[in-house]
């Protein structure tokens, strides 16, 4: 049991990195981006395209994030000019015609074969309750807990953190004192892009990576996200992490194991229920 | 519209047959060529386009020395994109527009499951040149030419039971809608045949899940041997968890995982020595068996793969098929041409090819199986192993 749950956090690693960008995303812009695994498939692609055509890892893994976070600063540049003005349900509806674009992009882009992708950790790099963890699992883990805190520390302590702080909270006010709105918020939209990327490079070795599986792992991050009530960094980083581990215990029990892929919806479900309960029970009262 | 149609060729084919014994050679130019279907995928999310193609190349090859009787073969194929909707109007425009007087070298994940009721009803026939759902051999006017994902999979188990003399043999598959049954069959046939059960049987993999937890599982059980049903990119995922891992199992694949980039992929990983069952002749040895097909192949362009094969045994039975008809050839003489078939032996084939009037058909129990050494696929049962009935 233990075992199958270790197996299941390098999955937990990844789900964490994705939501702990989409927390970023909807935080500081105001966008819940439902194309965020997309846009790191979409630069996990451009890798394995580059990697397939003699481009060393290193650098295609580079040049992958940075197609990731093009593609996202291109969504943040539509956001910004054209749906600065609406409310959160129109931009994040924006962002479902973005992902169901990017599926019709990709298809046409990469094809619809899965690809072979290239593992640079191949091989175990540690064992844990007698479950070898490779290290793109580790490094994908250690990743997404690295950037939850970073990021959190930089928005507290730094001036652009404050700068984007004030911008999420008082749009217009932060732009009447001069801070330049659309350029960081292009920016946040940038990193979490490239972010996703790697998320996803991370977890395409172990995973039949087609474009459309890969996109889809947003459901689970999207899970996370909302454990982090999408305001804590940190706790959707956690939330990751339990997603995967719940997989992979749920493999040990054949009653739940066909259904693993609908327990993100449940978890979401239950921290729905569980957040608006007070709001609920007000209303009867 | 299509009932008009219809009538007409049937006005047609009988206004022929009425010419006499002595015209028929001149009725059977009047009658055009003769229209053979076929329903791939062509596109879309599993496509299978060798299939057909390597038909084409056999018919085009029987048309350029002369056809059948002088008529030459109308091979007419349509793509239902792995949509059951755009596989049930292919079938409908076929028999009823075209008027096809049989099928072959089909390829498709859902065909036989969405139009094998229709051909009854029309007493259309099918050689499907790669089977795939539980229809495919399940149906009197089917019979698929390859040993398909079901025969497989007991062949498979019983290679690892039998052949490898492992005494732990696990199977973890994906989970594919609508094959379940059937799958279970499998294991049933191969516990019949050996009284023999499996130490863990997993089928609830999600197509884009990482396996490691499963493998983790099948560690715990102590299984010696793994049976899946991934696909290329699959196999190629298994056999980096496997070592990943450290299990040191046989790893059994169905043909899906007998590809050249499965080879070259896992002996770059350095996660070699998975085996595959062979449907046909290994398509990637140099068997004298496969000279015919794979000069054909190269001359049409078409891709040497077992897809191919496939397609070219399935045309080529249709063909010998249609040589024995006197007379006419309908749709009606082609079925029974084909329901009276001798069993037909073929060097690309273990067991021999025959349609017969069964309420199901699977005639191919045969495989070769291959294991990946060097970055290269050997075969490693030289001999075929055909799975004894139960």
């Amino acid at each position: 049991m233990i075992q199958s749950a270790v197996a299941g956090l390098v999955s937990g690693g990844a789900y964490a990195a994705l939501g702990v960008c989409i927390v970023l995303v909807y935080r500081m812009v105001g966008v819940l981006n439902f194309a965020q695994a997309a846009i790191g498939a979409f630069g996990a692609y451009a890798t394995f395209v580059l990697y397939e055509n003699g481009v060393a890892y290193a650098p295609a893994v580079l040049l992958g994030a940075a197609t990731g976070g093009a593609v996202a600063a291109l969504l943040g540049y539509v956001m910004s000019t054209w749906f600065s003005e609406s409310g959160p349900e129109v931009r994040s509806t924006v962002t479902i015609a973005a992902l169901i674009t990017l599926f019709a992009v990709a298809f046409r882009a990469f094809g619809d074969s899965p690809r072979s992708v290239p593992d640079p950790f191949s091989g175990a790099a540690f064992e844990v309750g007698g479950v070898a963890i490779g290290a793109t699992g580790a490094v994908a883990i250690a990743g997404a807990g690295a950037i939850a805190l970073a990021v959190g520390l930089g928005l507290r302590h730094t001036v652009t953190g404050v700068r984007l702080r004030a911008l999420s909270e008082r749009p217009t006010t932060a732009e009447l004192v001069g801070i330049r709105a659309r350029r960081l918020s292009i920016g946040v939209w940038a990193f979490a892009g490239a972010v996703s990327a790697l998320a996803v490079l991370a977890i395409a070795p172990s995973r039949t990576s087609d474009f459309l599986g890969l996109g889809m792992l947003v459901v689970p991050a999207l899970a996370a996200a909302l454990i982090g009530l999408l305001r804590s960094l940190e706790l959707a980083f956690l939330g990751g992490l339990a997603i995967g581990l719940i997989e992979g215990v749920a493999a040990n029990f054949p009653s739940v194991s066909p259904y693993r892929q609908a327990l993100p919806f449940f978890v979401i479900v239950t921290v729905l229920l569980w957040t608006e309960r007070s709001e609920v029970w007000d209303a009867r009262r | 519209m299509g009932a008009a149609v219809v009538l007409s060729v049937a006005a047609f084919v009988g206004s022929a047959s009425g010419a006499g014994a002595g015209g028929v050679s001149g009725a059977a130019a009047a009658a055009g060529p003769i229209k053979v279907g076929a329903i791939s995928s062509l596109t879309g999310p599993v496509p299978f386009p060798e299939s057909s193609a390597a038909a084409k190349a056999v018919f085009d090859q029987v048309n350029a020395t002369g056809g059948i009787n002088g008529r030459k073969i109308k091979y007419i194929v349509a793509d239902d994109k792995a949509d059951p909707a755009l596989a049930a109007q292919a079938a409908r425009r076929l028999v009823d527009q075209d008027g096809v007087v049989g099928m072959a070298g089909s390829a498709s994940l859902l065909e036989c499951a969405v139009n094998a009721a229709f051909y009854k009803q029309k007493g259309v026939y099918a050689i499907q040149g790669t089977g795939v759902d539980p229809v495919c051999f399940n149906s009197p006017n089917i019979s698929a030419v390859n040993t398909g994902p079901y025969l497989g999979t007991t062949a498979g188990l019983y290679f690892a039971s039998e052949v490898l003399k492992d005494t732990k043999v696990c199977m973890i598959f994906y989970n594919i809608p609508g094959f379940e049954s059937a799958v279970k069959q499998s294991v049933a046939r191969w516990t019949a045949i050996t009284g023999k059960e499996l130490t863990y049987f997993d089928m609830s993999l999600g197509l884009a899940d990482d396996p490691t937890p499963q493998i983790v599982k099948a560690k715990e059980k102590g299984c010696q041997a793994i049976v899946h049903n991934g696909l290329e990119a699959h196999a190629i995922v298994w056999g980096k968890a496997l070592k990943a891992q450290g299990l040191t199992v046989h790893e059994i694949a169905l043909t899906s995982a007998y590809t050249d980039k499965v080879a070259k992929e896992l002996a770059q990983a350095g996660a070699e020595g998975i085996y595959a069952n062979s449907e046909f002749e290994p398509y990637l040895s140099s068997s004298p068996a496969l000279k015919d097909w794979r000069a054909l192949m190269k001359k049409a362009r078409v891709p040497q793969t077992s897809f191919a094969e496939g397609g070219y045994l399935a045309a080529t039975f249709f063909v010998q098929a249609l040589r024995t008809i006197n007379g006419p050839i309908t749709r009606k003489s082609v079925a029974a041409a084909l329901l009276r078939l001798k069993p037909i032996k073929h060097p690309m084939v273990g067991s021999p090819y025959s349609f017969g009037r069964g309420s199901a058909h699977n005639p191919n129990r045969a495989s070769k199986f291959v294991q990946v050494q060097n970055g290269r696929w050997v075969v490693v049962t030289p001999k075929w192993l055909v799975l004894p009935t139960a």
